[in-house]
């Protein structure tokens, strides 16, 4: 379903359906909202761009990094090696990459590490409790606040590790349906 | 201390599952993770099952919100003994499903679905709270809907999907039951219910119609007579490792709610629940038992016997005395190892044969003759004859019955063990006495990679008989037990006092 005033159009709503969810995400303490709320808004946003552009294309767009680099040269030193390894890695990518020397290597995350690093985050935002001798899940608050935000605690831990869940979820559901 | 211990059984297989979908390429790496959890979930079951035996029932309030507002989490010696058989059982099927279940269902979840599953049974067995309790089933529901289904074969949808129908209808009866309570007294913890219905309340008859919704729902989950026909449809579709644990398991944690919500919170009338409760005992064991005997495939006979062997359990709370509930207690325990074991001899019977089907199988006696004995022990142990665990259960059921001159039903049960005598007696005659019909000498050579895997798969069996033997020869600390969960059961101050610290 590729039509070019939709590809268009979620260009602009991507970063905006991405900036809402992450407002409702930690909004949700006290007011409507939350994590699953905003995990699901979240996935509305890659959803849009696998019906757009398909699978594959939002993979390498949102779910891959490519690392660049060259072996060490035998008498340049570490540190210097290391600094030009993060240069290249950070600094001015695009151009860099059709460097003839430089290596790729690709990392590709895919969705059910995105379910299990949510599932570990919820449960352990619950651990936190046991380990101060206080029943599971209770909640430890700072005493300061953030502008927006508002005051962190050990539940937001649980909220994001749902967010996570839920967009992990949508996506691995989104990526098997539009293959087939 | 106490926060640790209680929550160990349900942090444990999460965790499990949660490294296994990290690990979710490397079956390998998965496998391990399975087998660590098992043990410590024993370890942690264990200590758990000493520490309430020692102390008392204990209690932790999940996010420090105080009894009747937030969930608690509750174990006394029932909940306890259930948690470490479920812990048995699963640590068997993990050994066994290494080598009996295939490569391709292995690589699909297999392991992290199982330990989640595990999960959902510690839930169910450990909650405090009727709608939290809700949710552990539904866990369970979706787990055993993923388990039954993996591989996606013809019969195993079809199974799936007659599970899933049924058991949602009883989900959502178990849900209405809820609503229905909650409308009634205002809350949902267990323990704050059973302070309410046991002061004088403005509807009692509404309270009871309350309890006939769970009955219903549990009815259903648990296979008890006009509901079970969903059980022997669905229960032999999926592979061995799988249909074993859900066969050993599922029912009784069902079981498990019902004795503990018959106890607690809808005991106000019992002139309709008693009866009702007696009659569908004696008829869910009597179909059971019957259905059995017309079967002629190994698996279809033993799921028939499942629904034979819910009727004891129920008898036992039907009869509602200290010692009848005991030996309803003592019976769950026995009936999830003994059952869970028969299944896994005959997935291993199959993984040599080739089938389930009694007129091709026999002759396994000649080949196999330490299976046969194990197969033996097992058989004997249902059938409940006299030094193996079945009669111990069988023995305070009919005890109770008669102290309270409840003939029509211990006779009925003792009937009804006859003919599950009859019924193993034709296992054993067709599966491993029968010369072998129509032998193929090829099919008899095993490669060895075929014979080791056959040899590891007997491991869980023994593992199992060792427990089954335990706690049949020498009973006496599993019958304490099964006195002291019973005498919490039917004390509900004990409970009450436990969870609403006063």
């Amino acid at each position: 379903m590729k039509t070019v005033i939709l590809a268009t159009a979620i260009r602009i709503l991507i970063p905006i359906f991405i900036i809402f969810s992450v407002y409702t995400l930690f909004r949700g303490h006290n007011h409507p909202g939350g994590g699953f709320i905003g995990g699901l808004i979240g996935a509305i946003a890659f959803v849009f761009h696998t019906m757009t552009h398909g699978p594959h294309q939002t993979v390498n767009t949102f779910l891959k990094i490519n690392l660049y680099g060259y072996p060490r040269q035998p008498n340049q030193s570490r540190s210097l090696y290391l600094m030009r390894m993060m240069r290249v890695n950070v600094w001015r990518r695009r151009r860099l990459a059709r460097h003839p020397q430089l290596k790729e290597r690709m990392i590709r995350i895919e969705p059910i590490y995105i379910i299990a690093t949510g599932l570990l985050l919820a449960a352990t935002s619950g651990v936190a409790g046991l380990i101060a001798g206080q029943p599971f899940m209770h909640a430890f608050w700072a005493d300061f606040y953030i502008p927006i935000l508002g005051k962190p605690g050990t539940p937001i831990l649980f909220d994001i590790g749902v967010y996570l869940l839920v967009i992990g979820v949508v996506l691995k559901i989104t990526f098997v349906m539009s293959e087939e | 201390m106490n926060h640790l211990l209680l929550l160990l059984p349900l942090l444990i297989p999460l965790y499990g599952a949660i490294l296994c979908l990290f690990f979710w390429r490397y079956v390998r790496v998965q496998q391990l993770i399975g087998i660590l959890a098992q043990a410590c979930m024993l370890i942690a079951s264990f200590v758990l099952l000493l520490e309430v035996n020692n102390k008392g029932i204990m209690s932790t309030q999940m996010g420090s919100w105080p009894a009747p507002f937030g969930i608690t989490i509750v174990a006394d010696v029932f909940s306890s003994l259930m948690v470490i058989t479920s812990s048995i059982t699963g640590m068997a099927i993990y050994l066994y499903s290494i080598k009996g279940l295939d490569k391709a269902r292995q690589t699909f979840g297999y392991y992290p679905v199982l330990l989640i599953l595990q999960m959902g049974v510690s839930g169910a067995c450990l909650t405090g709270d009727l709608f939290n309790l809700f949710v552990w089933f539904e866990v369970l529901l979706i787990c055993c809907f993923v388990l039954i289904a993996l591989g996606g074969t013809k019969p195993q949808l079809e199974g799936a999907i007659k599970y899933v129908t049924i058991n949602f209808l009883a989900s959502g009866f178990l849900l209405t039951g809820i609503g229905v309570v909650y409308g009634i007294m205002g809350s949902l913890n267990m323990a704050e219910l059973a302070v309410l219905v046991r002061t004088p309340v403005s509807h009692p008859a509404l309270i009871s119609m309350a309890g006939m919704f769970f009955l219903i729902a549990f009815g259903i989950k648990s296979a008890i007579f006009p509901l079970f026909f969903w059980l022997p449809a669905s229960y032999h579709t999926p592979p061995i490792a799988i249909s074993a644990f859900i066969a050993g398991m599922l029912t009784k944690v069902g079981m498990y709610a019902l004795i503990r919500l018959f106890t607690l919170i809808f005991v106000t009338d019992q002139d309709l629940t008693i009866p009702l409760l007696t009659v569908l005992a004696g008829f869910t064991m009597v179909i059971g038992v019957f259905g059995a005997a017309s079967q002629n495939d190994f698996r279809k006979i033993l799921s028939f016997h499942i629904v034979s062997q819910i009727g004891y359990m129920l008898m036992g709370l039907a009869l509602f005395t200290p010692l009848a509930i005991a030996g309803s207690i003592y019976f769950i325990i026995h009936n999830i190892l003994v059952k869970t074991n028969l299944f896994l001899i005959s997935g291993v019977v199959a993984h040599r044969n080739g089938t389930f089907a009694l007129k091709k199988l026999g002759g396994v006696y000649l080949q196999h003759p330490f299976l046969s004995l194990l197969f033996f022990i097992s058989a004997f142990s249902l059938a409940g004859i006299p030094p193996f665990s079945g009669f111990w259960g069988k023995f305070m059921l009919a005890k109770a019955g008669f102290e309270i001159d409840s003939f029509v039903i211990v006779i009925t049960s003792l009937a009804v063990s006859l003919i599950t005598i009859f019924s193993m007696t034709k296992i054993w005659n067709e599966v491993f006495w029968k010369k072998k019909p129509e032998s193929d000498p090829l099919l008899d050579v095993m490669a060895d990679s075929e014979q080791q895997a056959s040899r590891m798969m007997h491991v869980p069996i023994v593992f199992l008989v060792v427990f089954i033997l335990f706690i049949g020869i020498y009973a006496e600390p599993v019958v304490s037990m099964a006195h002291l969960a019973a005498e919490q059961l039917l004390n509900s101050e004990l409970y009450i006092n436990a969870v609403l610290k006063r």
